[in-house]
């Protein structure tokens, strides 16, 4: 899941200064899950800019809404109705999520509202962890399902490095090291060879921006 | 956005077996007693179960006896050998997996009763005393007791035996009950003498005043102490010395045997147990919590009982009690299978993401999952910390929905006050503040002319949106009272509205609007004056600026 995190709300309203009709617009998916840009949050918001703005001549005006994704142009315009209305939208999407509204109406500044963060797990209501960078080359099955590119500070993937520290990095003390967790995890497995296998360099694909078509539907893009 | 709601009352079928796990006493009896009602019963024992009260019974049937009871009892199924390892389901409709004689074992249930015992711990250490034949626990001399060669090696060899109570923890009626029968036991055997070397005589229960009476009348000799007295262990050879405060003189005695305290702990069980039934563990390893809303035979979820040693230091007597409190819920739950419940909180499966925040918050386990969110209406206690914490607004308490209560926020901003008073919100928990702020006015309190309360059913159910919508609204000040800290009937509300307040706070401070424009506060209903106090003084605190 995607994870992202409430903009300081300083931020935010240095974002909106100026405009007088703001419609914020929540995502139902990764950021609702995190609690930071369902439709609690979007109330939430709204309410805290009503409340920083009850001391201007003249206030704003918010209204809102909550699309199920905003990565998909189908939810993106079950909101064209209301866009009109406003003259700036303040999304609390995903960085993606952002971007497709800013693409869907592109008349009209598009804001974020939150920073996205990782991919990550749940660890507990409002706890999460990075796990993946979206690198591109999923090394999992032969690392023990431990990530050397995102557990690893320095992402590598023929490791340890001289700084692997009696199972810490050196980057803190707290912090384990990748390859100590890959291998006492493939020992465990009884796949320790897996170890001795030197990885290319990786093609860091994700530097640039990706398209992806899963192979079922190559010929459906094609037809497009 | 509107919310489509369930169905809000519905019939539900519930599973009339019960699930009873310890096989000791109070499993037993609960058995029978669930059976002798209709109820099927599950009992699942372990091999040791039922092991600690055998010497402490009295007056009652038997263990054995009880045993051929519950095992004449048709409808008994016993798991013997068995542990509970995963338990899913809600009341009704429990689906438990024990491991039993090593097979796993899957069984339907419509109600759980933990029915755990408890278990000795030894003391000696406390005493600086090394176990050895004439060094011994209060457990050993027990079964020594209760042997035939035991007692040949007692009575026979006319023993002096020392009892140590009281010095190294203060120990309960239940304890002391073990020492007197003990006492008793050996006193009647000829020529045999018990010293008994005791801190306070812990009698506070039916029938132990006679029974110390009765040893003391058949010789038995107590030294009441306030310190220790001294024990020097040469090998086999003992010598107690002490000084008496009757006859004001320094003593020195000789036994043949030691016997030494224990304490009576939960069983190790309890703490697993808890884990896999998700049920709060609480002080030292009972199954329960310290809650003065809960039955004494409730947890915090719905539809699992505990009765017995599984919930604090109690004796025989209570525990049967506990059954039959516990048959008196059963009843209630369950009844003859069938009920009519009206849903408290209700999921809109459209809005609902499945992030699992509701599953995690719940303090009643009373939310699982099938493709959305289920609120199981049988289990739901109507806290609202759900509906309060789900990221998309998708849970709605029926008597307390997201609407009702924002138009009531807006009321309450508007109302008509005094000019110049301040507008003040009291957000306050039915359990406790409610009734403290009604008192108030019953009372004819000074209370402020602005001040509003609104009802909530627990403060867990305020959720931030309230606060902050309050003061949007033109409330000037807002206050969320909750129930004492560790006394939420719903275990985590006042915990969860706490967090939203300081949640609260870091918001206000970002926007520039006084901290002190929000308080949190926790109340009993008793506190008629408190809540008075806590409202005046906002009152004060806003009219300053």
């Amino acid at each position: 899941m995607i994870v992202a995190e409430r903009k300081p709300f300083d931020e935010i309203r240095q974002l909106i200064k100026g405009y007088k009709r703001v419609l914020t617009v929540g995502c139902g998916t990764c950021v609702a899950v995190c609690l930071a840009g369902g439709e609690k949050e979007v109330g939430v918001l709204n309410a805290e800019l009503k409340l920083s703005q009850k001391t201007e001549a003249e206030p704003a005006g918010f209204g809102e809404a909550t699309v199920q994704r905003q990565c998909d142009m189908e939810f993106l315009d079950e909101i064209q109705h209301m866009v009109g209305d406003y003259d700036a939208i303040l999304s609390m999407a995903c960085g993606a999520g952002i971007q497709f509204m800013a693409e869907r109406y592109p008349d009209i500044p598009v804001l974020p509202a939150v920073n996205t963060v990782f991919i990550g797990v749940n660890k507990d209501v409002g706890w999460y962890e990075e796990r993946c960078k979206a690198c591109g080359n999923c090394a999992l099955g032969v690392t023990g399902g431990i990530c050397p590119v995102t557990m690893c500070a320095k992402s590598l993937f023929n490791g340890p490095c001289g700084g692997t520290n009696q199972q810490s990095c050196e980057i803190n003390a707290d912090q384990p090291c990748a390859w100590h967790m890959i291998y006492t995890r493939l020992e465990r497995q009884g796949r320790l060879d897996n170890i001795l296998q030197i990885f290319p360099a990786n093609d860091w694909r994700n530097q640039k921006p990706q398209t992806l078509v899963q192979p079922g539907y190559e010929e459906r893009k094609a037809s497009e | 956005m509107t919310t489509k709601q369930q169905n809000q009352v519905e019939k539900i079928h519930l599973e009339t077996t019960v699930a009873v796990i310890g096989g000791g006493y109070t499993g037993m009896a609960a058995a029978k007693t669930l059976a002798q009602n209709g109820y099927p019963v599950i009992l699942a024992r372990q091999e040791n179960d039922g092991a600690w009260h055998d010497t402490s019974l009295t007056g009652l049937d038997g263990l054995k006896t009880l045993e051929n009871q519950v095992a004449d009892n048709g409808p008994i199924d016993i798991l013997s050998q068995s542990t509970l390892i995963e338990a899913v389901g809600v009341p009704g409709d429990f689906t438990l997996t024990f491991m039993s004689e090593d097979r796993r074992v899957e069984k339907k249930a419509g109600a759980v009763v933990v029915a755990t015992d408890l278990s000795s711990s030894p003391l000696t250490f406390i005493y600086g005393l090394t176990p050895c034949a004439s060094v011994v626990s209060l457990s050993e001399l027990e079964s020594l007791l209760a042997s035939e060669t035991g007692q040949k090696e007692i009575g026979d060899k006319k023993k002096t035996i020392a009892f140590l109570v009281g010095f190294a923890h203060e120990g309960n009626p239940l304890l002391m009950q073990r020492v007197l029968e003990s006492v008793r036991k050996i006193v009647e055997m000829d020529g045999c003498t018990a010293y008994v070397y005791v801190n306070n005589l812990k009698v506070a229960e039916d029938g132990l005043e006679r029974l110390y009476k009765q040893g003391r009348d058949n010789g038995a000799i107590y030294f009441k102490l306030q310190t220790a007295p001294t024990v020097i262990q040469n090998n086999g050879d003992l010598r107690i010395t002490f000084y008496d405060p009757v006859i004001r003189n320094n003593i020195e005695l000789s036994p043949d045997i030691v016997v030494v305290e224990e304490s009576l702990v939960a069983d190790q069980q309890n703490i697993s147990l808890a884990e896999i039934l998700r049920i709060d563990l609480g002080p030292a390893g009972f199954l329960q919590k310290e809650n003065v809303h809960r039955l004494p035979v409730n947890t915090n979820r719905e539809g699992i009982f505990v009765v017995g040693g599984g919930r604090e230091i109690q004796g025989l007597s209570k525990s049967l009690a506990d059954v039959d409190n516990m048959l008196l819920q059963v009843r209630q739950l369950i009844g003859g299978g069938e009920k009519t419940v009206a849903a408290k909180a209700v999921v809109d499966r459209e809005k609902c993401t499945i992030c699992l925040t509701c599953y995690r918050c719940c303090p009643h386990a009373a939310i699982y999952w099938d493709d959305k969110a289920v609120i199981s209406p049988a289990a739901c206690q109507g806290c609202g910390i759900c509906a309060s914490e789900c990221p998309m607004d998708a849970i709605q308490l029926t008597d307390f929905t997201d609407t009702e209560m924002t138009s009531r926020i807006r009321e309450a901003a508007a109302a008509e006050t005094k000019a110049a008073a301040p507008k003040i919100i009291a957000f306050c928990c039915q359990n406790s503040a409610f009734e403290a702020g009604t008192a108030a006015g019953l009372f004819h309190y000074d209370l402020p002319a602005g001040l509003q309360i609104i009802k909530i059913p627990c403060a867990g159910k305020v959720d931030i949106n309230y606060i902050l919508n309050a003061l949007v609204e033109g409330a000037d000040g807002v206050i969320v009272m909750a129930c004492h800290t560790g006394n939420c009937k719903s275990e985590s509300g006042n915990t969860y509205a706490k967090w939203r307040i300081n949640d609260a706070y870091r918001k206000l401070e970002q926007i520039g609007i006084p901290k002190n424009r929000l308080e949190f506060a926790t109340l009993a209903s008793n506190m008629a004056s408190d809540f008075a106090r806590i409202v005046i003084d906002m009152e004060k605190r806003i009219s300053q600026k």
